[in-house]
């Protein structure tokens, strides 16, 4: 007993002892004092989901995976246009629905295997076979036959629009022309996958095979894996097969994985990182106002909303919704909370030159109230207690506490918070197991489709169960309208349509805020926050 | 309240000319340590001041001041405010609350269970004892917090349904979060009370051979009847010392399953969450952790001054070492 007494209020004090230790806990090693390799600390957020191309749908994955794998056309330098990729040249047929693509003859695997149309042919595939359910195969549904193989109405793939008429030589024959296409093909849903490799562990079918484990893997981008610790980090060193037009400049990157914004902060002050994911929220102020201040706020192409379960009551009613949508104060979000010029998001489609939006939603609380009413909850009597799913990360739980209090003072809503890890996280929101699940949207390629695409009966990444005949039938007719200002007609009806319905609550449009290193060079960042990661370098 | 051990074996100031009886003894010998009578007293007004001015602030836990964000203490709030502009002296009294409430109470349930569990197994005997306490072994192996940690996930949802019933009375309505409360309450107790069990069974055993048990017993009094009547009250000393520390060990146990996010949910705060939320934050807003972290501290050290000077005070053995 008598060790006891001391023992009880040490662990109290560690506990306040090692908190305010903690900066200088993180006086870690300081960078690259000898010429040693050049490896780029990237802050990535979370633990990714899977590196397999196929399967995942998050941002975190993408910076590893274009890393990692490289698509028929690349980033430039400047990260804003196309510089090609497996294929060295292309051309495109009059009518805009025939793409062609010659292949760098010498292109090959991390394993040494030479890269051909065929496996192009067969990654395509892959993503495609309805087996294998990959969220993102509804972007390759612009080529003939691709949706109909998806949904196992075509079984041949040889009956769909892609084809290879020798190794080296890629057709795609599109239903209808896509403007965006080369910007498409960037993204990792079109990337080669190396299938000896991936059938060595299983069906090619199976999800979460060993294949992505660093001794198994083969890609055939700029770095090939070279260890995953799970929860901590992933590196990745230049790739001796890789032949593109730019041979790496950097020995190697390190994908750190970090979900805390404070802890990050602190291994970018120690000089642990050279790039973050984020910055807390409470420095950003801080930071602003420092001379040659490392922050960066740059412009970021995507939305960050809350997705409705709209198959579970009360949310299956429009009305109950709309009050939801109608009882936060975005501005006040926005300008008090996250502080870093972010727009309150009052559609979905983020601004975009040449698109207006057909429809805003007005904030206003009175017609919250009655809307709830209306619906049969007047002041929120009767409605069971909702819950808010998010990933962990302080940031989004600030947001969520903030939202719980304004529908709690505003329409007497009971809300609870569930936290949860990204794999988990993701999991739960694509079986629909929540009631309102923080999301953000970030486009795949520069163009409103991206967003509005998600809302398709159905589609791999809709994740809230709303299904509108009308709206499908509209967006299938959008990349048949004969020029841009058609289109983007044809979008505005689709994203008034989304106002109108409300599967999804707009909070705000990103901007992408994060540090950078001056040691950094080379450094492009394009609204979508990609590049190559080939063009970096360090200075030393 | 805290002090409510204190005074228990204690007699009315009127009964003062009656010859020294133990309690008496107890109570002098603790009223001359310093140290115990001012950590009591700080006990008794922190847990008054938790308990009776919250309501008076004009302002709980969860108001929210968005424009006003984060600011340093000042005189409209004493303990400044954090990022969503919560008055921090509200939320840290309110944690209080919580904090005190789990340590408490999870103290009596460890305190319940131990006790029954301990004289059960030492009045009985043999091999019933010999069961009960290979029970209490293996209990023992387990690693602790993982067990704490498996009891939370486990009753996560019965918790929930707990919380949705209870909420239906009104007089609960704005107590978001009580289910998993008393699941705090469950878990904690539930891990707590091994060691009570132990000491509660060594004492019985000293006990049960005293010639009044014997006399007891050959009065034809039921077994129930000596457990609680003869033997409880008798190994009563050392029960109550020991369950003054247990409480500040609850506490802390509290404090570190919120800080591993497995406490009380937003917006409710107990002193554990606004440690964590003010750990992160300390560079930029350092009165979100000094102020539940002094207090907190605080109230450990007098937690243990106090059962230090109880332990002096009762346990007239350990004393004289």
């Amino acid at each position: 007993m008598r060790a006891r007494l001391l023992v009880a209020p040490i662990p109290a004090l560690l506990l306040l002892g090692a908190a305010l230790l903690a900066p200088g806990c993180a006086k870690a090693p300081a960078l690259d004092a000898t010429p040693g390799p050049k490896i780029l600390r990237f802050g990535n957020g979370t633990e990714p989901q899977d590196l397999d191309p196929h399967i995942v749908t998050g941002v975190t994955e993408h910076h590893i995976i274009s890393a990692l794998f490289e698509g028929l056309v690349t980033y430039d330098a400047s990260s804003e246009g196309t510089a090609p990729g497996v294929a060295e040249r292309w051309e495109t047929s009059p009518d805009k629905l025939t793409w062609t693509f010659h292949l760098r003859p010498d292109a090959r695997w991390s394993n040494g295997d030479s890269l051909t149309a065929r496996d192009f042919l067969r990654s395509f595939q892959r993503i495609l076979t309805p087996s294998l359910g990959s969220e993102y195969a509804y972007k390759l549904h612009h080529v003939v036959g691709a949706e109909e193989f998806t949904k196992g109405k075509i079984t041949d793939f040889a009956q769909t629009g892609f084809s290879a008429p020798d190794d080296h030589t890629l057709v795609l024959r599109l239903k209808h022309p896509v403007p965006y296409l080369l910007e498409a093909l960037k993204h990792y849903s079109w990337f080669p996958v190396h299938l000896p490799t991936i059938e060595k562990f299983g069906p090619a079918d199976r999800r979460g095979s060993r294949w992505t484990l660093p001794a198994n893997f083969v890609g055939n981008g700029p770095f090939v894996l070279k260890t995953w610790l799970s929860n901590q980090m992933i590196t990745v060193e230049r790739s001796p097969t890789y032949r593109g037009a730019v041979t790496p400049r950097l020995d190697g990157i390190a994908f750190y994985a970090v979900d805390s914004e404070d802890a990050e902060e602190r291994m970018f002050r120690g000089g642990q990182l050279h790039v973050t994911q984020t910055v807390p929220l409470g420095r950003i102020d801080a930071y602003r106002s420092q001379p040659a201040s490392p922050l960066v706020i740059a412009p970021y192409y995507g939305t960050y909303f809350y997705r409705f379960n709209t198959t579970r009551p009360p949310l299956d009613d429009a009305r109950v919704r709309r009050a939801l949508a109608l009882a936060i104060d975005r501005e006040a979000i926005v300008k008090n909370i996250l502080r870093a010029g972010q727009e309150p998001a009052l559609h979905f489609t983020p601004p975009y030159a040449g698109f207006t939006p057909g429809e805003v939603l007005r904030p206003e609380l009175a017609e919250a109230r009655r809307l709830l009413a209306a619906a049969g909850y007047p002041e929120g009597r009767g409605l069971r207690r909702i819950e808010i799913l998010h990933n962990t990360m302080e940031a989004h739980k600030v947001v969520a506490e903030a939202i719980q209090q304004m529908w709690k003072t505003g329409l007497g809503v009971d809300v609870a918070l569930r936290n949860e890890e990204w794999k988990v996280y993701l999991d739960s929101q694509h079986s629909l197991a929540f009631d309102v699940a923080r999301s953000g949207w970030i486009g795949d390629y520069p163009d409103p489709h991206t967003f509005l695409d998600l809302w398709v009966s159905g589609g791999g990444n809709n994740n809230t169960g709303y299904a509108n005949p009308a709206y499908d039938r509209l967006l299938a007719t959008a990349l048949n309208a004969p020029d841009e200002p058609a289109r983007m007609a044809i979008y505005r009806e689709l994203d008034a349509i989304i106002t109108r319905d409300l599967p999804v609550l707009p909070l705000y449009f990103y901007k992408r805020v994060y540090l950078l290193s001056p040691k950094v060079r080379n450094w492009s960042s394009n609204i979508l926050d990609n590049r190559g990661w080939q063009y970096l370098d360090l200075a030393n | 309240m805290i002090a409510a051990p204190a005074t228990a074996p204690s007699v009315p100031p009127a009964a003062a000319e009656r010859p020294h009886s133990p309690g008496r003894d107890a109570w002098l010998r603790l009223r001359r340590n310093r140290l115990a009578v001012v950590s009591g007293i700080f006990l008794l007004a922190l847990a008054f001041t938790c308990i009776v001015v919250p309501p008076f602030l004009g302002q709980g836990y969860a108001d929210q001041n968005l424009s006003l964000g984060a600011t340093s203490p000042s005189a409209a709030h004493w303990f400044g405010t954090d990022e969503l502009g919560r008055d921090q002296f509200a939320r840290v009294l309110y944690g209080g609350r919580i904090s005190l409430m789990v340590g408490f109470v999870a103290s009596l349930v460890a305190l319940s269970i131990g006790v029954t569990y301990g004289a059960v197994a030492g009045y009985v005997g043999g091999k019933l004892d010999a069961l009960l306490m290979r029970v209490v072994d293996i209990l023992y192996a387990l690693p602790f917090t993982i067990f704490v940690i498996l009891i939370m996930v486990f009753l996560k949802e019965p918790m929930n349904d707990l919380d949705a019933w209870l909420r239906r009375f009104d007089f609960l309505k704005n107590l978001q979060g009580i289910g998993k409360i008393v699941g705090l309450f469950a878990a904690i107790g539930a891990v707590e009370w091994l060691t009570m069990a132990r000491i509660v069974r060594g004492q019985v055993l000293t006990v049960k051979k005293m010639e009044y048990i014997e006399a007891a017993r050959t009065l034809g009094y039921s077994h129930a009847r000596i457990i609680f009547r003869h033997i409880i009250p008798n190994v009563l000393g050392p029960v109550i010392v020991f369950t003054t520390l247990t409480i500040p060990a609850v506490m802390m146990l509290e404090s570190f399953l919120s800080f591993l996010g497995l406490g009380v949910d937003a917006p409710l705060s107990s002193w554990g969450t606004l440690i964590k939320d003010g750990a992160d934050k300390m560079e930029d807003f350092p009165w979100l952790l000094i102020f539940p972290g002094g207090l907190f501290a605080t109230t450990l050290l007098a937690l243990n001054l106090l059962g230090d000077g109880l332990r002096d005070a009762l346990d007239v053995r350990a004393a004289k070492d």
